[in-house]
């Protein structure tokens, strides 16, 4: 790779100006730039939502601009396709490894340019495996065995092998999507000499990360994206991760959130000491009845695993839960709903509500019973029912027996909790209530989470829209790495204060070291 | 998931493609009917449309049905046939051995559920999924016939010593209709009602369309996979009752001939139902549509093997037709 | 639990992408005991009938064995390809139900044309278009139309057992022809030719699958489709590639039938189980549990063993149905177990 030219160094690799994009009547993008010097590290931030996921998508030509322009190179690209971002140098290293897992490492890496043996049809495993054990070493200073399959390989040990492959082909950009979310120190460590190795031999990388921390240390300059526009770019010595987390965060929706004021009752879940190895350690806590607790942490914290856990999805080692004053051990969800839990879950689409079921299907899946007679179902009390729900809830549908399908996100989640309304659950576990969810609807959401503490629930919110975590909750617990590092009271607090911990920028510099 | 190929699922039914899909087969039946009326004047006779219904109807009906069941769970059964075979073993074997008749079919229906109890087990019990686990079945049900009929020997009863009660379930009437279209209506109103109105057919649809969110709504899954598929094999055992009564022998491994035409009715019948889901009256209407056909070309002259090429012809346009339609509303 | 389960443990059950996790060592211990066992089953199988069955392992027999499973060897490769472009989720991953029936209707053609009065040249090319023309009716109901393999090839099934059939009137079609003898002949070493053929065929299989890019490509497509098309593979050629070799494969499988029964004759559907079970059974032959064409081999023959070793101990030889369903259910709960396990 060549050494950077004086002038070069200064030019920009990628030059995206005023992107808009539409999803339907969703706007994803509103005017974004993003301009990246060459043989820079630049950092790439914003909350859920903030549109880097498009953004990044754009350039890797798997959406089209509605306006704007992409210039890589100094060249303007209209057209960017898949294959045409790869003939241009950009690669991208995502958080899904995108490797066959029956693959050794030498056929994982040269998979579609495959080395042939002389003049044979031949592949050429030998060669394959001589290159992959040489870039490897060079590289990463590792040796992976030659049988291993890319199953039998750590998560680490991946996302080595998928950067291998894009520097294979000569990168002139790499984007790295939350890389670090799923290693632990040490590994992530290794990225990062890697990432300044890169660096040094003149490749141009654009780092998302929600760890502020590993911004500061590594990363040149910094762009920060809210609400589809970029708020700010800022060269990373002159800011700092504090200033960056308060740029990310909505200002002006405070209002959004309706105040309650609810009595506070007797415990209805308890959770002490519960740990998971490798997952999260020594966890607890308790909600009490008309309580709303917020839990937040990044990718890795360990907050998804224990809300699983607390659904009997996943198992723990240690520890003990407490639901509704009695000591259970959850096997599997039907465990937990009959102990009066419920779980209204991130991925809406895939477990939360069934798209090619009605609303009515949908609404009286989990409480079943209760229209049921002698087991058949009793059609006149699940109409009532669904009906009052979707008056209740403000459901827009054309009717109790339209499909999910023709919802919006909105309100196919007001269905994924009246689910649970109608199966009269008493603790409400919401993963990401909100996400993909749109402005109006978000507030209806809000509202039927500060009714189902009035009328005594417990629930509890993982989120990581920061806003509205301090806008609806009583209590807020931050999980880093695995551990509750922190326990706010949500009306004493502020989005920065928790994004802070959450990010681990307080303890940044230590972990980049 | 299977679910996702098999329920494409429509907004609100009210694409034209969807109309169109609907009535195109609807029409298509009507079509093969008014043809058949006249291309062969002796369609039409009331001897002949009887003979549809009970020779070429009843039993692939109830196999369908089954079959059904299993399909509504998000499944399928290859071992339909082989609940059938042990159903008219059992049957048989002890009619022979002079037990009451009535014994006799309870126990044939009983044989019939073990087969569903052993793949409930492999499916709802370890996990395997439900093609692989009962084509095991199928291939050790042969082989556990060879054993029992000492290599494959059909067991013939003496057409002398039969029990009246035994063939009155193939040749019986009841006010004049055939016993077995009795048996067959029933199959159909009680399967229908229990897919449509209970509890149970609820949760098992929403398991076929959406695995996990069943799961995640605290819905035993395992257990109503379970059921589904001894519900499968009990139903499978009514049709080798019948068809063991009417032929007065028992033919190893001979049940395994419905198989295919159960599941391409099962998935015609999806495809007519507006929401793209197995159900019965669908299944009932495939059924149909193939018998019909099936005694059309018979009765046109038209040579005998070309049968099951229309019959395929048929099922794989139904497939086209529907596959594409999902995809088009896929990209809407 | 999730209903559909792939057979081989590679894709997790509830995400679309694979998970990262490392095998643990127990696990690891499980997949080399499950390979290792079915190779020491394989051995003990070999070895009780050489002991029980004098005859058994002599060289004659053994090409006899060959010989004799040389169709099903080659349908279950051509079925074996499917499996692997489609993966391994029998439902909506790859297979191919028109084997048997494309096998049969290929034969009769082969005869048919032979009847006509035409030579051994025309009536091969006949035979392998035939199959051809059939893999690609599936390819396109699979690719262009979007039809599930299951559901397309069984459609495409009925309508080729129907046009045997139409072909055949249900009747033998006797064909003796100067090729034909030769391949249903004994060759060199006093083996059957259809031995030869078989090796041959598997060999030339195996280079292409396990040796060249395409193969390689293949296992990508049918394992990680979205692997695939982010290394730039043209995913649905491959995959209609894979239907149009499975068809092609059919087409000679129903040449060397021809052979060995003299003429096309009915009854070829009768073959499809026993050929899904082979090339399922075969993944347990392979070090990382996938469909492999050697692996394939390995499972033909074993069956082929097993009906020869039953038929020189006077055991009814439909006694292997069974074992081939107890094979199957106990080689896909273990590697479900075990995954499960691992999870």
């Amino acid at each position: 790779m060549s050494q950077p030219s004086p002038q070069g160094a200064t030019a920009l690799a990628l030059n995206i100006r005023g992107a808009v994009k539409h999803f339907g009547g969703a706007r994803a993008l509103s005017g974004a730039s993003l301009a990246v010097r060459r043989g820079t590290v630049h950092g790439l931030v914003g909350q859920n939502g903030a549109g880097k996921s498009t953004l990044i998508k754009l350039l890797a030509g798997l959406h089209t601009l509605d306006e704007g322009v992409i210039e890589i190179e100094g060249q303007a690209q209209d057209t960017l396709t898949p294959h045409l971002a790869e003939e241009l140098g950009i690669h991208f290293i995502h958080q899904d490894r995108l490797l066959v897992p029956t693959f050794t490492v030498g056929e994982a890496l040269f998979l579609g340019r495959e080395p042939r043996i002389a003049g044979t049809p031949f592949l050429d495993r030998r060669a394959m495996q001589r290159q992959a054990a040489a870039i490897l070493d060079r590289y990463f200073g590792i040796r992976l065995p030659n049988s291993a399959l890319i199953a039998d390989l750590s998560t680490a040990e991946k996302q080595i092998v998928q950067i291998t492959r894009a520097l294979l082909h000569s990168p002139k950009i790499l984007v790295f999507d939350e890389p670090t979310a799923a290693l632990v120190r040490r590994e992530a460590d290794i990225l990062f000499s890697l990432i300044r190795r890169l660096k040094e031999e003149g490749i141009t990388i654009i780092y998302i990360s929600h760890y502020l921390g590993e911004i500061e240390a590594l990363c040149d300059t910094v762009t920060i994206l809210r609400n589809g526009i970029d708020v700010a770019t800022l060269a990373v010595r002159d800011t700092s991760a504090a200033a960056i987390a308060s740029l990310m965060i909505e200002r002006d929706i405070e209002e959004m959130f309706p105040k309650r004021t609810v009595a506070i009752g007797d415990p209805v879940l308890s959770v002490s000491r519960l740990s998971s190895p490798g997952k999260y350690h020594d966890i607890s806590f308790t909600v009490r009845r008309g309580e709303v607790l917020g839990v937040t942490g990044l990718l890795g914290s360990g907050a998804k695993e224990l809300l699983r856990t607390l659904f009997g999805l996943e198992p723990a080692l240690s520890g003990e839960i407490l639901a509704g004053g009695k000591a259970v051990r959850f096997k599997r969800p039907s465990d937990a709903v009959r102990d009066h839990l419920a779980l209204v879950p991130e991925d809406r689409r895939g477990n939360g509500v069934a798209l090619d079921l009605s609303v009515t299907e949908n609404t009286t899946l989990a409480g079943l019973k209760r229209f049921t007679r002698l087991g058949f179902l009793d059609p006149a009390r699940e109409r009532a029912e669904v009906d009052g729900l979707i008056e209740r809830l403000q459901v827009k549908t054309s009717g109790r027996d339209a499909l999910l399908r023709a919802l919006s996100g909105g309100n196919q989640q007001k269905v994924a909790i009246a689910k649970w309304l109608s199966r009269q659950s008493e603790i409400y576990l919401l993963d990401e209530p909100t996400v993909g969810v749109d402005v109006g609807s978000k507030v209806e959401i809000y509202k039927l989470i500060g009714e189902l503490a009035e009328r005594g629930a417990g629930v509890l919110v993982l989120s990581s829209d920061l806003a509205e975590l301090v806008g609806i909750t009583d209590r807020i617990l931050v999980l880093f790495r695995g551990r509750v590092v922190k326990e706010f009271v949500s009306s004493d607090t502020s989005p920065d204060a928790v994004l802070a911990e959450a990010t681990g920028s307080l303890e940044g510099r230590r972990h980049v070291g | 998931m299977p679910s996702t190929i098999l329920y494409g699922g429509a907004s609100r039914g009210r694409h034209l493609l969807d109309h169109l899909v609907r009535y195109a087969l609807i029409a298509a039946i009507v079509t093969v009917f008014a043809a058949f009326s006249a291309a062969a004047p002796t369609f039409l006779a009331p001897a002949n449309l009887q003979s549809i219904l009970v020779n070429n109807f009843t039993l692939l009906a109830i196999v369908a049905i089954a079959m059904t069941f299993a399909v509504s769970a998000g499944g399928i059964d290859l071992s339909v046939g082989t609940a059938i075979d042990f159903a008219s073993f059992t049957f048989v074997s002890l009619v022979l051995a002079g037990q009451p008749v009535p014994l006799a079919v309870l126990a044939g229906i009983a044989s019939g559920a073990l087969v569903g109890v052993f793949n409930a087990a492999l499916i709802a019990g370890i996990g395997i999924s439900p093609f692989l686990a009962t084509l095991g079945t199928l291939f050790i049900g042969r082989s556990l016939q060879q054993l029992l009929t000492n290599g494959g020997n059909p067991v013939y009863l003496p057409p002398a010593g039969v029990p009246e009660a035994f063939r009155f379930i193939g040749h019986g009437t009841v006010f004049g209709i055939p016993f077995p279209l009795v048996v067959v209506f029933l199959v159909i109103v009680g399967s229908g009602v229990a897919l449509s109105k209970t509890r149970f057919g609820r949760v098992v649809t929403a398991i076929g369309i959406q695995t996990s969110v069943a799961r995640y709504s605290g819905v035993a899954v395992p257990a109503h996979i379970a059921v589904t598929y001894v519900l499968t094999g009990a139903v499978a055992a009514i049709a080798g009752l019948i068809l063991t009564s009417t032929v007065t022998v028992y033919i190893p491994s001979s049940g395994n001939a419905f198989l295919l035409n159960a599941i391409g009715a099962t998935f015609i019948g999806t495809t007519l139902s507006p929401l793209g889901r197995p159900n019965i009256p669908g299944t009932v209407l495939g059924v149909l549509l193939l018998s019909i056909v099936a005694n059309g070309l018979l009765l046109t002259g038209l040579n005998f093997y070309w049968q099951q090429v229309g019959t395929g012809l048929l099922i794989f346009v139904v497939l086209s037709i529907s596959f594409i339609n999902q995809k088009a509303k896929r990209r809407a | 639990m999730s209903v559909d389960v792939s057979f081989t443990p590679t894709l997790g059950a509830e995400n679309a992408a694979p998970q990262s996790r490392r095998r643990s060592w127990g696990g690891q211990a499980a997949a080399i005991a499950l390979r290792g066992g079915s190779f020491v089953a394989f051995a003990a199988i070999l070895l009780y009938f050489s002991l029980a069955a004098p005859f058994f392992f002599t060289l004659g027999n053994i090409g006899n064995v060959l010989g004799q499973s040389a169709i099903l060897g080659v349908l279950a490769i051509g079925l074996t390809v499917v499996i692997i472009a489609g993966g391994s989720n029998v439902v909506t991953g790859g297979i191919d139900l028109s084997v048997a029936a494309n096998m049969g209707f290929s034969a009769a053609v082969y005869a048919s044309v032979i009847q006509l009065g035409y030579g051994d040249g025309p009536a091969v090319l006949a035979s392998l278009s035939t199959g051809a023309l059939i893999g690609a009716v599936n390819a396109f109901a699979v690719v262009v139309v979007g039809v599930v393999p299951l559901l397309a090839t069984l459609a495409v099934m009925n309508v080729v057992a129907g046009l045997e059939l139409v072909l055949t009137q249900n009747t033998v079609v006797p064909a003796t022809t100067d090729f034909l003898s030769f391949l249903s002949a004994a060759g060199p070493f006093g083996l059957p030719v259809l031995a030869y053929g078989l090796l041959a065929f598997t060999a030339v299989a195996t280079a292409v699958v396990q040796f060249t890019p395409t193969g390689l490509r293949l296992y990508a497509t049918g394992e990680f489709p979205d692997a695939a098309r982010a290394a730039g593979l043209p995913v649905r050629r491959l995959i209609a590639g894979s239907f149009l070799a499975s068809g092609v494969c059919a087409g000679l499988a129903g040449i060397l039938s021809v052979s060995y029964l003299s003429g096309s004759t009915t009854g070829a559907g009768d073959m499809l189980l026993p050929v899904v079970v082979t090339a399922l059974l075969g993944t347990v032959f392979s070090r990382r549990l996938v469909p492999t064409i050697t692996g394939t081999l390995l499972s033909a023959l074993l069956v082929g063993f097993l009906v020869n070793g039953f038929q020189l101990m006077n055991i009814s030889s439909t006694l292997v149905n069974g074992v081939q369903g107890l094979l199957i259910i106990l080689v896909v709960s273990a590697t479900t177990l075990l995954r499960r396990q691992e999870a």
